[in-house]
């Protein structure tokens, strides 16, 4: 078997007995399924709202759900020192960080579908249709997971448990603020600020590229060629991540 | 007879800040020929874990060379031949001990008949068959040490490396496993291991090499030791040779 899908079965196996996922999934599901309560507003505002509120959760519950998996996908095999077997057989280290990241992928992947189903199942009772750009959005929200699983993986190759997740959750916040701040910092005068200001936002990867929320919740129609350039941009810093992972991880004292 | 094991000049200095240094080992050399059972011994802290985690390519050396079987470490594909049980074993908890086996079967690119036969007449060879369906969680400390034996024969290699295999076992799994690695030195293994009961090294251990502060003290078969130090027990050898190097 490829060496990678060894690791990633069994990362997916560890993945999906863990508690805390698990809460975290159901706070999810429960969050999705309480919009519901907005049926005090005019019913076409509702299904906006729900639209709007279900997506956002999904999307939300489910980057914490990815961070809090890629954090523990290196970390316990580091602390139950289970890497030291594992390496000392012959497995590339490249191949291990690689398994993680589909284990971990796989493992989002489930999570995603078992929110998703239930979202759509939702919009269904309420609605009996469900929109091509509701599924647009879905396929949007995968591939951020994806991309989030990537990076967290990748720094915890190097970093504490601790400073992954407040790095994770950092730059997935400002992910989605980068946006504003390049508008703001376009306005500075310094040209130093300015340099500054357009590096990071060539670096960081723009997460709000993935929403389109905002359009989809008001029927507004977003273009196939927009997702695959998006899927695409996506791809690219999934790989980046990957490979800085691999390299440190190569150095890494176990 | 060919050397299984060559390591010239082994150093390792483990970097904790910037000012910060402790030297794990310290300009070691060593040879293991084929078929032989090498003794690891020293103190606490005495450099034996990181030698053999060098070895296993865990940890890189600050200088030197190691070749196992005619192969320098960085070649992943020498791990193929190597058995290695590190001190303390531990293992994904939620697995069962069959589970265990299989996955690190897998990681060997074992055929799934072999791995199936190899993985059940070792769990009985370890004395845990009754046990295989058990996850690993609620394994003793000593089952989990039997595991770590038998996760380490799994892929029959040519080189065991063994971290104080026998430190967490009742009396009857130490002698159980003493015979083990009898009959495995039988069939041409080579065998290097580490332990702190000198005499269960005594007993098994062709040479023994005895360490302290990373430095190799001492190498050769006991009874020449014992002459060439001239005392009468492994104890007092062992208690003179580390208390001399202070
Ligand atoms: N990761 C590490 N970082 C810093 N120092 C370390 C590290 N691992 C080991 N050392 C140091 O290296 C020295 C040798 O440790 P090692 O674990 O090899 O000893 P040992 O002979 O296996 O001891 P024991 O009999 O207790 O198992 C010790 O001084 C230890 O503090
Ligand atoms: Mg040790």
């Amino acid at each position: 078997m490829y060496k990678p899908a060894v690791i990633a079965k069994n990362s997916f196996k560890e993945l999906l007995r863990k508690k805390g996922l698990q809460v975290l999934l159901v706070f999810g599901l429960i969050l999705i399924g309480s919009s519901r309560l907005f049926s005090f507003l005019t019913p076409g505002e509702e299904m906006k709202m729900i639209k709007d509120v279900g997506l956002s959760t999904i999307e939300f519950f489910g980057a914490l759900i990815v961070i809090f998996g890629a954090i523990g996908a290196l970390s316990s095999e580091v602390e139950k020192k289970t890497l030291y077997t594992l390496l000392a057989k012959p497995l590339k280290r490249r191949d291990f960080v690689l398994g993680k990241f589909l284990g971990l992928s796989l493992a989002t992947l489930l999570n995603f579908l078992l929110m998703a189903i239930f979202f759509i199942g939702l919009l269904l009772f309420k609605e009996h249709t469900v929109s091509s750009g509701i599924f647009k959005a879905l396929i949007l929200i995968l591939f951020e997971l994806f991309l989030i699983a990537a990076i967290a993986l990748a720094v915890s190759t190097f970093a504490s448990p601790a400073f992954t997740m407040i790095f994770s959750l950092f730059l997935y916040l400002v992910g989605h603020l980068i946006g504003y701040g390049h508008s703001l910092m376009e306005q500075t005068e310094s040209a130093l600020l300015k340099a500054a200001g357009t590096l990071f936002y060539r670096i960081i990867p723009n997460f709000e590229n993935f929403n389109i929320r905002d359009k989809v919740a008001v029927d507004i129609f977003v273009r196939w060629n927009y997702l695959v350039k998006t899927i695409g941009y996506s791809l690219i810093y999934i790989a980046v991540a990957l490979l800085i992972g691999i390299y440190f991880f190569q150095k890494r004292e176990i | 007879m060919s050397a299984v094991i060559k390591i010239e000049n082994l150093t390792k200095i483990y970097k904790l800040s910037k000012r910060r240094e402790v030297t794990g080992l310290l300009n070691f050399n060593l040879e293991v020929e084929e078929g032989e059972i090498f003794g690891l011994l020293g103190p606490n802290g005495s450099g034996k874990t990181t030698l053999l985690k060098i070895m296993l390519g865990l940890i890189s050396p600050t200088k030197g060379k190691v070749e196992i079987l005619g192969k320098r470490m960085d070649n992943v594909e020498v791990k193929k031949d190597i058995g290695f049980l590190p001190e303390n074993p531990y293992y994904y908890e939620y697995l069962t001990g069959s589970e265990l086996l299989d996955f690190y079967g897998d990681i060997f690119d074992l055929p799934e008949n072999v791995k199936r036969r190899r993985s059940q007449e070792l769990l009985s060879t370890v004395g845990l068959a009754k046990v295989k369906h058990m996850v690993l969680r609620n394994y003793s400390k000593g089952m989990l040490e039997r595991i770590g034996l038998a996760c380490a024969l799994l892929n029959n290699p040519k080189l065991l490396i063994l971290d104080e295999p026998t430190t967490g076992l009742d009396p009857i799994g130490g002698r159980e496993t003493r015979d083990l690695l009898l009959g495995l030195k039988k069939e041409g293994k080579t065998i290097l291991l580490s332990s702190h009961f000198l005499s269960e090294v005594e007993r098994i251990c062709d040479r023994i090499g005895i360490l302290d502060q990373g430095r190799l003290l001492a190498v050769g078969r006991l009874k020449e030791l014992l002459k060439e130090r001239k005392v009468e027990t492994f104890e007092d050898l062992f208690i003179k040779i580390v208390k001399n190097n202070v």
